[in-house]
């Protein structure tokens, strides 16, 4: 108590001196210079999305029914992200030397002898570790979450009052938790944001609280996740049972001098493989990967703002930044078994969501699983030993997958929920959705890897390393490079078939049933809609004031309470465009995911000749720990050609072929459709659905998400259902008997005694006298002739 | 002398206290009759202010500091016991004179009650002033006698009455026993004084053996004093006298006799001394094996016994016998080997504890006091049934997280004052060896989980109570009593984490001055030179 007392001038920013900042580097090859020690303002990234989280937590205090928490929230999420500039500035200003940092401490957290020698502590202090990556990794986690918030503070505000705030405190503190997350100096502090961001995830999953759709999704994430836990948690045991440490600076310091904690020689030591591996478990939990993906598109279910800054942009790629942070810990392993693990995983990953995504129609789980496919690529990268591949994909893909799902989530905001890609057609040419069409196009071209987009940069650079680097090193190498390139091309096929299903074509389209979006553009047959807010009172003006009847009950009550169901012969239905903070927030994000392709050129950091300014960002980092392997991972050819140079024109080349492919069975008549489509109605595309038809079973088989999630129920969810009745009635009957035994014998001691409570007066001196009687020959007998 | 009387300060202005409030009861402005229980309060803070400000002044008993700790918190303690009780007399005659009748000074009982509230607590710290058997047992009469009329005049039903009288009659019984026990103790040492008691019995216990008659002295005083702490066998009465008088004197009954009653006891065996068995830090073995049985039964019995009660008064009635078998381990342990830590003082552990679950029981009586159920031909009957308190946390939420914070404290639920509490109780029992007693008392403090958790539950979890007919609970218009409750709560919480000072004052009150055997000058038997 005393000790947060003490630290609570540091917490606030207030006393500089109190910040305890330390610098200096992982010893080894690319040693640099001393990090400057950077102030206690570094804080504020963490706590300032705390603050707001309590500040909103206050408004549903006092019950605010205003937007006030999501101008609280994009504020503070706003100055955090320009918090997270200036650390990058000061980080970057010092000397710009491989593997500098600073540490700056909060506050003591968990610090504790269990012996006598200095080596026996646990030290996990709320401090946060501040290097490169973590200035990368922030960057994007506060500007986005800030502009998605903007985007959220209307999307949501059919739901202003306890819904709304719930929200935002949901959604600050997943930044917070995602701050400790990456910003942590120890993997306890990891794992605290870890857990953190796991629950917000569950918490806005489940937002809709009232839809068992979506209350089984966030379970079903929350418990996909703990499973992966296990693995990260054991992780970081073993952390600590090898290395006695679980700070960052001594890991790292350990691990460049290729020791355990013990002193013994790292590279050939059991925990070589296994800590990487049981980290990984984790990673893959959080990312998605392999069989932990099924949660992820069930995760769709949250509201869109929450898919796109959370399950695409930031909280997926946790798994991603957990292995670039100790990625000299997986390359220590002179095998690299685990990284060549990551680099299959990855791989198979994509591919298996990619084939998913050709045959589903809904849009927004087209974007999860595009979401759990590029994860994929990320963690091909890493293991395809191009760290700098992975973590300039994960920025990347951060812009323009939040791109798709803003635009995508304007979409379902307009057309009462609508997802089916067979419902909608030419959304680009109604009234108000030009901007979105646009973004769309862009995010798409990003993500098919058109050339000088940033996906093409960054996609390029794992596709290249899975054919330089040498089969010697990472076992396949060049067949993980395969799968990904074709991966690739199914990537530009899937992506522009919902582009030219939706978003060109001509205009056509049946309205969603979610009945609170519906309600904001259905009216009267004979009337429009303007008419008719204006006739009913429904000052419209973005507020979306539908309904003012019960407008302020929030979401659970609303669907409870009574409502007309949309009727089609009495009533029409007009798309709602977006209003002036969702275009605004598309239009940032677009234009953020263009500039992206800039950085690509920028070398004026050091390291920057391979991939840019992230190169030189994550050049600078700790992963420059593994520079030496990092290194070696040259000399593979494609057909004879250097990969890195070939790739462009491969992977374009690839690109366009999907996207051709795409326009030929998917694309409209005319120019919209590169003049080789014949589509003419939202719902037919005769050529791709002859097509379907040709593949059948296997078309049949994908669209049913190939019965993963029925397989896991009959194998794992069916059993553990029947272990548990099983220990239930053990628990209940043998061990519950057992215990109801022991806690009847005192009722049964307390009925005879009770007994002797009659309630008369003569009884009660007769008792006490006897009891007097009893106790003094009890001392007697006891004390015979002892009395000294 | 003069020491004697700036140590009986406090007192003297209780009493002065007292005897004002009596008069001013009797008053017939309704003004001034109302300012009874304001009088009151500023009497027991002047005690607690000369308490403290004669901290100096010790007494020439074994346990020299215990007047000081004793009357701090018995000012303290009292204060929140008079808000509890506040309000308690002349409910009807004061509803009538605002109807208009006159005021019958003959009918009224507020200047009695309150001086009887003062007179009590005036015994109390007589108590631990004490330094002669025979004002010890005027000290206890005088803190006694006044709750016997208090249980009558607390309701005006028959029940009251009955209660009264068994517990005068009972009470009286004990009385007996323990005066008989203290005959005994002058009979071994030839003197009332307890320095000089003290210093005989160690000058027997130094050659050949504490005279039968002081042990047999002592074990009647302990037997008989149970009657104070409601130990077996003399805790027959409790139940019945708490659910006879009202709840608010039910926790007076809680608190003060039984402060009493531990301050004698601490005394009394303070006389033989914890100077002897194996490792001359425990009682003589008689006391001790009468201490040890009586633990065991009193906290067995008391929470086997509330496990079946429905009423809330019975089952803190028979907490209350069960926390005074607690209390006893710390007895026993004693104060462990000098300069012992608060850990290992077993009667720092008792002075901290009796503070602990005055506290905590005070709130657990207030939200009994502040509920009052209306039956069906409109009169008002104080609640006592548990269903009453069904869903009291979201009815009440106030009255309802007190009762909830007071029984998760009685049941020693960490971090709460309880937990804090008990545990010095364990750790000296440990210290003292006394394995087997402290296994009792974990097993027990298990058993009385039962009972407690469900008052809490009742309150936090279960609905409230929905059936048509069932009579009303509504809030009894007492103001202080809530406060009462409102101060429990704060302190079962907050002492719990800045409860160190405490802690520290129970120490300094809990020190310990075993007697010395002054070899008489006459026995001095001159050595013979050794031979060569």
């Amino acid at each position: 108590m005393t000790d947060l007392i003490n630290q609570l001038p540091l917490v606030l920013g207030m006393a500089g001196d109190a910040a305890h900042a330390s610098g200096g580097h992982a010893a080894g090859a690319h040693a640099g210079p001393v990090a400057g020690q950077l102030p206690s303002w570094v804080l504020a990234m963490p706590f300032l999305p705390l603050l707001a989280c309590v500040l909103c937590g206050l408004c549903a205090v006092f019950k605010v029914r205003t937007k006030l928490p999501a101008v609280i929230t994009v504020v503070s999420l706003a100055a955090a992200f320009v918090v997270a500039l200036l650390a990058y500035q000061a980080t970057m200003s010092g000397g710009a030397g491989a593997g500098q940092y600073a540490v700056v401490k909060a506050w003591d957290w968990i610090n504790f002898q269990f012996g006598s020698q200095s080596t026996q502590s646990v030290v996990a202090n709320f401090a946060f570790y501040i290097d490169a990556l973590t200035c990368l990794w922030m960057l994007f986690v506060c500007g986005l979450g800030a502009v998605i918030a903007l985007y959220a503070s209307e999307y949501m505000s059919h739901d202003v009052g306890p819904g709304y705030t719930r929200f935002f405190v949901a959604f600050n503190l997943f930044v917070f938790s995602m701050a400790c997350l990456v910003m942590g100096d120890n993997l306890l502090l990891l794992f605290l944001g870890w857990e953190g961001v796991g629950l917000c995830s569950y918490l806005l999953i489940g937002y809709f609280y009232t839809k068992p759709a979506a209350v089984a999704a966030g379970k079903k994430a929350f418990i996909v996740n703990r499973i992966g836990d296990v693995g990260l948690s054991m992780g970081i045991m073993a952390t600590f049972v090898v290395f006695g440490t679980v700070e960052y600076t001594k890991l790292f310091e350990l691990i460049a001098a290729g020791k355990t904690g013990a002193g013994q020689d790292l590279a050939t030591h059991w925990s070589v493989w296994v800590i990487p591996a049981l980290l990984t478990v984790g990673a893959f939990g959080k990312s998605a990967q392999l069989f932990f993906y099924v949660w992820l598109p069930d995760a769709m279910e949250g509201p869109t703002p929450v898919s796109a800054l959370i399950h695409a942009a930031t909280m997926v790629t946790a798994g991603v930044f957990l292995i670039a942070r100790v990625y000299p810990l997986y390359t220590a392993d002179p095998s690299l078994t685990v990284l060549t693990v990551v680099a299959w995983a990855g791989a198979i990953t994509a591919l298996w969501a990619a084939t998913i995504e050709m045959a589903i129609f809904d849009i927004k789980r087209v974007m999860g699983y595009s979401t759990i496919s590029q994860l994929g690529f990320m963690f091909a990268g890493l293991g395809l030993l191009t760290p700098v591949g992975a973590a300039f994909h994960t920025f990347t893909h951060a812009f323009f997958k939040a791109t798709l799902f803003l635009g995508v989530g304007a979409v379902m905001h307009g057309f009462g929920g609508q997802l089916d890609l067979r419902r909608m057609s030419g959304v680009m040419w109604m009234k108000g959705f030009g901007l979105v069409g646009i973004a769309m196009l862009i995010g798409s071209i990003n993500l098919s890897g058109v050339p000088f987009t940033a996906g093409y940069f960054s996609k390029d650079m794992i596709l290249a390393a899975g054919f330089a680097t040498p089969g010697t090193m990472i076992g396949g190498a060049q067949w993980v490079g395969w799968i990904l390139l074709l991966t690739a091309g199914m990537t530009a096929y899937y992506t522009f078939r919902t582009y030219l299903r939706v978003y060109v074509g001509p205009k056509e389209f049946v309205p969603g049933d979610d009945p609170d979006l519906v309600d904001m553009g259905r009216h009267p047959k004979g009337t429009t809609l303007d008419e008719h807010h204006a006739h009913h009172g429904h000052g419209h003006g973005h507020g979306h004031g539908h309904d003012h009847g019960h407008s302020h009950g929030g979401v659970a009550d609303r669907r409870l309470a009574h409502r007309q169901d949309f009727d089609p012969t009495t009533e029409e239905f007009d798309p709602h465009p977006p209003g002036l903070a969702m275009k605004a927030a598309i239009a940032i994000v677009m234009v953020l995911s263009v500039l992206a392709a800039g950085l690509y050129f920028y070398k004026g950091l050091p390291g920057g000749e391979h991939g840019g300014w992230v190169g030189g960002v994550v050049h600078a980092s700790q992963v420059s720990g593994s520079q030496a392997v990092v290194d070696k991972a040259h000399g593979g050819t494609f057909f004879g050609q250097d990969p890195h140079k070939v790739m462009y024109y491969v992977s374009a080349l690839i690109g366009f072929i999907g996207i051709l492919i795409a326009a030929f069975l998917h694309g409209p008549k005319g120019w919209q459709g590169l003049f080789i489509g014949n589509r003419q109605k939202c719902d037919v595309a005769p050529r791709a659905d002859r097509l379907a038809n040709l593949f059948g079973p296997l078309t049949k088989l994908a669209r049913n998400k190939y019965y993963v999630d029925e397989i896991y129920d009959a194998l794992i969810v069916k059993q553990l259902w029947l272990t548990s009745h099983i220990l239930h009635w053990f628990d209940k009957w043998l061990v519950d008997g057992l215990v109801n035994l022991f806690g009847l014998m005192p009722r049964g001691a307390g009925s005879i005694a009770r007994k002797q409570q009659t309630g008369v007066l003569h009884e009660y001196a007769l008792r006490m006298a006897l009891g007097v009687a009893l106790v003094l020959a009890i001392v007697i007998v006891v004390k015979v002739g002892g009395v000294r | 002398m003069e020491s004697m009387l700036t140590l009986l300060w406090p007192e003297i202005a209780l009493f002065i206290t007292t005897c004002v409030v009596m008069i001013l009861g009797q008053s017939k402005f309704k003004d001034t009759r109302d300012l009874c229980p304001g009088l009151a309060a500023i009497g027991l803070i002047v005690s607690g202010f000369l308490a403290w400000y004669f901290r100096g002044v010790t007494s020439d008993a074994v346990l020299p500091h215990l007047p000081y700790y004793g009357k701090l918190v018995i000012c303290g303690v009292g204060l929140m016991l008079l808000m509890l009780v506040a309000g308690s007399a002349d409910r009807e005659l004061e509803a009538d004179a605002a109807k208009g009748k006159p005021f019958e000074p003959i009918r009224s009982t507020r200047g009695e009650f309150y001086s009887f509230v003062l007179f009590s607590l005036t015994g109390l710290m007589l108590c631990t002033s004490a330094n002669d058997l025979i004002l010890l047992f005027l000290a206890l009469e005088l803190t006694s006698l006044p709750t016997y009329v208090m249980v009558s005049i607390s309701t005006n039903r028959n029940r009251s009455m009955e209660a009264g009288v068994k517990y005068f009659f009972l009470g009286a019984l004990g009385a007996a026993i323990f005066l008989y026990g203290f005959a005994m103790i002058y009979g071994g040492t030839g003197t009332t004084n307890f320095e000089d008691i003290s210093r005989t019995v160690a000058a027997q216990a130094a050659g050949g053996g504490i005279n039968p008659l002081v042990i047999l002295g002592v074990v009647l005083s302990l037997v008989g004093l149970g009657f104070k702490i409601a130990s077996v066998p003399m805790h027959f009465y409790t139940p019945d006298v708490y659910q006879g008088s009202s709840s608010s004197v039910a926790g007076f009954l809680a608190f003060v006799p039984k402060a009493a009653g531990f301050f004698a006891i601490l005394s009394i065996c303070g006389l033989v001394g914890w100077s002897h068995g194996v490792t001359e830090q425990s009682l003589p073995e008689g006391p001790r094996v009468l201490l040890w049985v009586v633990a065991a039964l009193t906290m067995t019995l008391g929470n086997v016994l509330a496990i079946m009660q429905r009423s809330v008064k019975r089952i803190l009635a028979y907490s209350s016998i069960a926390h005074s078998g607690y209390m006893l381990v710390g007895v026993i342990a004693g104060p462990g080997p000098s300069g012992a830590d608060f850990e290992r003082n077993g009667i720092a552990a008792v002075l901290f504890y009796l503070v602990s679950y005055g506290v905590m029981t005070i709130g657990a009586f207030a939200v009994l006091a502040c509920l009052e159920k209306k039956r069906s031909d409109g009169s008002l009957d104080e609640v006592d049934d548990i269903d009453d308190l069904r869903g009291l946390a979201r009815t009440r939420p106030v009255l309802g997280w007190t009762m909830v914070l007071s029984s998760m404290g009685l049941l020693g639920l960490p971090p709460l004052l309880g937990f804090l509490g008990k545990l010095p109780l364990f750790t000296a029992g440990i210290g003292a060896k006394e394995i087997i007693l402290v296994l009792v008392l974990g097993i027990n403090s298990a058993i009385a989980a039962y009972y407690y958790l469900r008052l809490a539950y009742t309150c936090f979890i279960e609905s409230p109570e929905t059936t048509p007919n069932a009579p009303k609970v509504v809030e009894a218009p007492f103001a202080a009593r809530r406060w009462a409750g409102v101060i429990s709560m704060l302190c079962v919480v907050g002492l719990a984490v800045f409860g160190s000072w405490l802690g520290n004052l129970a120490e300094i009150g809990a020190t310990y001055r075993p007697p010395k055997y002054v070899q008489p000058a006459a026995a001095v038997v001159p050595v013979s030179a050794p031979t060569p």
